[in-house]
C-alpha cells in the first residue's frame, strides 16, 4: 500500500512538471494583461497534435515536432494577442468569452481535422520504463519532467534578469508608470504571449509523449492550469511550479486510492477549497477581489 | 414591455405557432429545444446584466434542477409541475454553495463556477444509487395531462415551455424597472456608491445568483420530463452552457428579447444547417461567432436591429446614452 | 449624537489615526482640517463603514456604529460624500437620488427629490446620465444630493469645493451654509481653505499624523501654536 502511494506521488510529480509549463503560460499572459486566455488549454492541445502528425504522418521522431510546435502555438497565441487587443470596453470579461469562443472554434477545428479518436505515441523508446529506485515511470515522463524544470528554470532566470523579464514585471503590477518609464507595453503583451507559446509547444509535446489526446481534452487542460495558477496565488513561479505538482499528486493519488472517475473532481475540489479560504492562493501576496 | 406589441406576440407563441408546426414533430422538436436553450440564455443575461456576473457554469443548476425534478416524480411521486418548482428551489439552494465566489472578480467567479459544474457532474456520477449513475434514469414520468389536455405531447411541452419563459420574461422585467433594477445596474461600475446610501449590494447579487439558477433549474426539470431520460453527462453537459452563451452573446445580453430570439435563431440554424455541412464539430462555427460578435457587436444583433429601426424613425438629433434603456 | 472614542487605524505598519476622539451634537457643524494625509478622509471611511477601525468605539444615537455593517449606516443616518465624485453609474441624475432615497430611507417620496433637485440646482440636468453629462461642479452637488436624499442625521462632507473654480465655489457655500439652515442636520465637513471653514463652521478639529491635535472655535484653533507647526512644516517630534 505504502509503495503504492510513493508511487503515485512520484507519477504526480513527474505529471507536474508540464502542467507547470501549462499553467506559467497563462498566469504570464494573465499578468501582463489581465486577461485569463481561455483558448490556452486547446493550444497546448495543438502542439500535442503537431507531435501526432509528426509521428504517424511523417513517420519522425514526436520530438521532431518541436519546432513545428514552437511556430503553431506562437502563431495562435499572438492571433489571440491581436484579436483580444481588439476588444474596446470592458475588456477583463469580454476577453474571456471571446477566448472561449476561440477555444471552442479550435476544439471543434482538432475534432474536424484530427477525429474524436484518442491517440498517443508509439515510439517504444518512450514508453520503456526506467526504474529510479522502487519506483517506475516512463522514459518519456522522466525526459520530459527534466525538461520542464529546466524550461522553468530558464523562464525564472530570464524573468529576474533581462529587461524583458523586468518591464513584464512593471507592465503587470503597474502599467501606466510602466509607461511613464518607458516601457512599451504592447511589446511586453506580445512577449508574454509568445512565451506563453513557448511553454505550450514544450508541455504539448510531453503530453503527447506522455499521455493520451482527443479533441475534448483541451478545456481541461485550461481549467486545470487555471486552479494552478489560483493555489499559487499572483506573481510567484515557485509557487506555480508547487502548485503544478501538487496538482499531479493530488490526482495521481485519486486514481490509485479511489477511482479515475474522481480524478478531476478531487483537483476540482481543491480548487474551490482554496478560492474560499485563501483567496491569495498557497503563496501569493496580491490582492484579488475584483 | 407595451401591450400592443405583447399582444400580438402572446397571440402568435399561443395561437399561430402551433396551429402552423403543430402537426410537424421534427420542427416541433426543434423548436421546443431551442426553447430550452433560450430559457437559459434568459436566465444566464438576467444573472450577466442585473448581477454582473458572467457564468460558465449554468449547466450545474440545469442538471440539479432536471435531477431533483425527476427523483421526486419517481420516487416520491410528487406532482410534476410541483417538482418542477421544486427543482428549482434546488438549484438555487446549490447555489448557495457558490456564494462565497461572489466577492470574487469576473473571470475568477466564472471559473469557479465552471469548477462547480464539473463537480456536480462526477458527484452525479458516483451517487450511482441514488441517480442510476452513469447509466442513467429512464422513464421519467412525461409532463401531466391537465383539465383534459395532455402536456405530454410535441405541442403541449411547447405550451409549457412558452409559458415558463414569458412568466420568467415577466419577472426579468419588472426587476429591471424597479428600485432594485436601478441599484443593480449602478453596482456594476459604482458599488460603494451604492453601499453609501444603503443598498445591500451582497443581498442583490446573491438573490440575482439565487434567481438565475431557480429558472435554469426549472427549465432543467421541465427538459427531463420532455425527454423522459437523464444521465449526468447529459445533465451536466457543457452544452447547456455554451448554447445558451452563445445564444445570449448573439442576440444581445443586455436585453430582454435578445437572448430568446438569439437562441431560437442560433439553435434552429446548427441544426438544421451547420451540422449537416459539418456532422462532427459543427459547434466551430458558434464559436466564430461568439467571436465575431464580442468583437465587432459585444451587445448583440437585437439593439442593432432596434438601433436602426428606431434611427430610421427619428428625425431630430440622438437621444443622450442614458436614455437607451432597453424596454424590449 | 455622534461619539468617536480613541479611533485607531493601522493598515500594516501604517497609523492612519491614533486614539482620535470627538463627539458631535445635534445640528451642529464641525469643520475637520489637516495636512495631506493626516487622516481626514479614513475619519470618514470609519465613521461610514468603508474601513474598520483595529481600535475604538463609535456610537451614534446610542447605537454601536462599528458593529453595523456599511449598508446600514445610510439607514442610521450617516450620510456622506465622496471626495473623487462618484455618481451612481448608468443612471440619471434623478434615478440616483430615487436609488439613495430608496434605500437609504425605505421609501420614496417625488416632491421631496424634486426639492433636492431645485436646492442643488440640478433639475435641468435631473435626466441626464449622471456619470457622463455632468461638469465637475455639478457632479459634487449630485454627490451632496445623494446624501440628503438619505435624510441623514449627520452628513460627512469630503472636499466638496476642492477643485471648483471661484464662482463655483462660491455658489456652493452658499448653498452649504443654506443646507445646514434648511435641513437642520449635523455636518462634520472637510476643507482645506482655512477661510472657508472658519465662515462655515463655528467648531473646527484639527488631525495631525492620525491624531487629534485641536478642537474648538476656529480663532482658538487657528492661533494654536501646534496646529500652525503642523502647516507650515514643524517636523517629526
Amino acid at each position: 500500500m505504502f509503495n503504492l502511494i510513493l508511487q503515485s506521488l512520484y507519477s504526480g510529480l513527474l505529471s507536474g512538471g508540464y502542467f507547470a509549463l501549462i499553467a506559467l503560460g497563462l498566469a504570464l499572459v494573465f499578468g501582463t494583461m489581465k486577461v485569463i486566455n481561455l483558448a490556452h488549454g486547446e493550444m497546448v492541445l495543438l502542439a500535442a497534435y503537431m507531435a501526432y502528425v509528426m509521428e504517424s504522418k511523417l513517420g519522425l521522431n514526436p520530438l521532431m515536432a518541436i519546432p513545428l510546435a514552437l511556430v503553431v502555438a506562437c502563431l495562435v497565441s499572438v492571433t489571440v494577442y491581436f484579436l483580444v487587443s481588439r476588444i474596446g470596453k470592458n475588456r477583463e470579461l469580454n476577453s474571456l468569452i471571446l477566448t472561449f469562443g476561440i477555444g471552442i472554434i479550435l476544439t471543434n477545428a482538432m475534432l474536424i481535422v484530427w477525429s474524436a479518436d484518442i491517440h498517443s505515441t508509439a515510439v517504444a523508446a518512450f514508453q520503456e520504463p526506467v526504474a529510479l529506485g522502487p519506483l517506475f515511470s516512463m522514459k518519456s515522463e522522466l525526459a520530459f519532467f527534466g525538461v520542464s524544470m529546466a524550461l522553468v528554470g530558464v523562464l525564472w532566470w530570464w524573468l529576474s534578469r533581462s529587461w524583458y523579464g523586468r518591464a513584464l514585471r512593471a507592465v503587470s503590477s503597474n502599467r501606466d508608470a510602466a509607461k511613464l518609464m518607458g516601457i512599451n507595453p504592447y511589446r511586453t503583451e506580445i512577449v508574454s504571449f509568445v512565451v506563453a507559446g513557448v511553454l505550450a509547444s514544450v508541455a504539448g509535446v510531453a503530453l503527447y509523449c506522455t499521455n493520451v489526446i482527443q479533441p475534448a481534452l483541451g478545456g481541461s487542460l485550461t481549467t486545470k492550469a487555471f486552479i494552478i495558477t489560483v493555489l499559487a496565488g499572483v506573481g510567484s513561479i515557485p509557487g506555480v511550479l508547487i502548485g503544478a505538482v501538487l496538482i499531479g499528486v493530488v490526482e495521481a493519488l485519486t486514481v490509485t486510492l479511489f477511482s479515475s472517475a474522481l480524478q478531476e473532481f478531487t483537483s476540482m475540489a481543491l480548487f474551490l477549497l482554496v478560492l474560499f479560504v485563501l483567496p491569495n492562493g498557497l503563496f501569493g501576496g496580491a490582492r484579488r477581489r475584483g | 414591455m407595451k401591450l400592443r406589441i405583447l399582444l400580438p406576440i402572446l397571440v402568435v407563441l399561443y395561437g399561430l405557432v402551433p396551429f402552423l408546426f403543430g402537426g410537424n414533430n421534427y420542427i416541433m422538436s426543434i423548436l421546443v429545444a431551442s426553447l430550452t436553450i433560450a430559457g437559459i440564455a434568459l436566465a444566464w443575461a438576467l444573472l450577466g446584466n442585473l448581477g454582473g456576473m458572467v457564468s460558465f457554469g449554468h449547466a450545474a443548476f440545469f442538471g440539479v434542477g432536471a435531477y431533483i425534478s425527476a427523483l421526486l416524480t419517481m420516487k416520491l411521486g410528487v406532482p410534476i409541475f410541483w417538482a418542477m418548482l421544486a427543482g428549482g428551489v434546488g438549484s438555487a439552494i446549490a447555489s448557495i454553495a457558490i456564494l462565497p465566489a461572489l466577492r470574487l472578480s469576473g473571470p475568477y467567479f466564472a471559473l469557479a463556477i465552471l469548477a462547480y459544474a464539473h463537480i456536480f457532474r462526477v458527484l452525479a456520477t458516483e451517487f450511482s444509487g441514488i441517480t442510476g449513475g452513469a447509466g442513467g434514469l429512464l422513464g421519467i414520468p412525461v409532463l401531466p395531462t391537465v383539465l383534459g389536455y395532455s402536456f405530454s405531447s410535441k405541442v403541449g411541452g411547447y405550451l409549457v415551455i412558452i409559458t415558463i419563459i414569458v412568466i420568467f420574461a415577466f419577472i426579468y422585467d419588472r426587476i429591471r424597472n424597479s428600485y432594485y433594477g436601478f441599484a443593480l445596474k449602478a453596482m456594476h461600475e459604482s458599488e460603494d456608491a451604492t453601499r453609501v446610501v444603503g443598498v445591500h449590494s451582497t443581498m442583490l447579487k446573491a438573490m440575482m445568483l439565487f434567481l438565475s439558477a431557480f429558472m435554469t433549474g426549472v427549465i432543467g426539470a421541465f427538459n427531463s420530463h420532455y425527454i423522459n431520460f437523464l444521465e449526468p453527462d447529459y445533465a451536466f453537459n457543457s452544452g447547456w452552457t455554451m448554447l445558451p452563451v452563445v445564444a445570449a452573446i448573439f442576440g444581445g445580453y443586455r436585453t430582454l428579447t435578445g437572448p430568446l430570439v438569439g437562441a431560437v435563431v442560433i439553435y434552429t440554424v446548427d441544426q438544421l444547417f451547420f451540422k449537416n455541412y459539418i456532422p462532427s464539430g459543427h459547434q466551430i462555427i458558434l464559436g466564430a461567432l461568439l467571436g465575431v460578435m464580442i468583437l465587432f457587436s459585444p451587445d448583440g444583433l437585437m439593439p442593432l436591429i432596434t438601433k436602426k429601426l428606431r434611427w430610421r424613425r427619428q428625425v431630430k438629433a440622438s437621444p443622450s446614452p442614458s436614455q437607451e434603456t432597453e424596454t424590449i | 449624537m455622534m461619539n468617536l472614542n480613541a479611533i485607531t487605524v493601522q493598515f500594516g505598519g501604517l497609523t492612519a489615526l491614533k486614539g482620535v476622539s470627538l463627539s458631535i451634537g445635534a445640528e451642529e457643524v464641525v469643520g475637520l482640517v489637516g495636512p495631506n494625509g493626516a487622516g481626514k478622509t479614513t475619519l470618514f471611511n470609519v465613521i461610514s463603514g468603508l474601513v474598520r477601525p483595529t481600535g475604538g468605539a463609535a456610537s451614534f444615537n446610542g447605537a454601536n456604529v462599528l458593529t453595523t455593517p456599511m449598508y446600514k449606516r445610510a439607514r442610521m443616518g450617516i450620510g456622506r460624500t465622496f471626495q473623487i465624485p462618484q455618481p451612481m453609474h448608468e443612471l440619471t441624475v434623478r434615478q440616483n437620488l430615487l436609488v439613495a432615497q430608496r434605500f437609504g430611507t425605505g421609501s420614496v417620496n417625488l416632491a421631496k427629490i424634486d426639492e433636492i433637485l431645485a436646492f442643488l440646482h440640478l433639475t435641468d440636468k435631473a435626466d441626464r446620465d449622471a456619470a457622463q453629462d455632468l461638469s465637475l461642479s455639478e457632479l459634487k452637488a449630485l454627490e451632496v444630493g445623494k446624501a440628503l436624499a438619505t435624510a441623514p442625521k449627520l452628513l460627512l462632507l469630503d472636499e466638496v469645493l476642492a477643485g471648483l473654480e471661484t464662482t463655483s465655489k462660491r455658489a456652493f457655500m452658499k448653498t452649504l451654509i443654506e443646507l445646514h439652515r434648511v435641513y437642520r442636520i449635523s455636518i462634520l465637513i472637510i476643507e482645506h481653505d482655512i477661510e472657508t471653514i472658519s465662515t462655515l463652521c463655528p467648531r473646527v478639529c484639527v488631525l495631525n499624523y492620525g491624531q487629534l491635535i485641536a478642537d474648538g472655535t476656529p480663532q482658538e484653533v487657528f492661533s494654536n501654536a501646534e496646529v500652525i507647526k503642523s502647516y507650515t512644516g514643524g517636523g517629526h517630534d
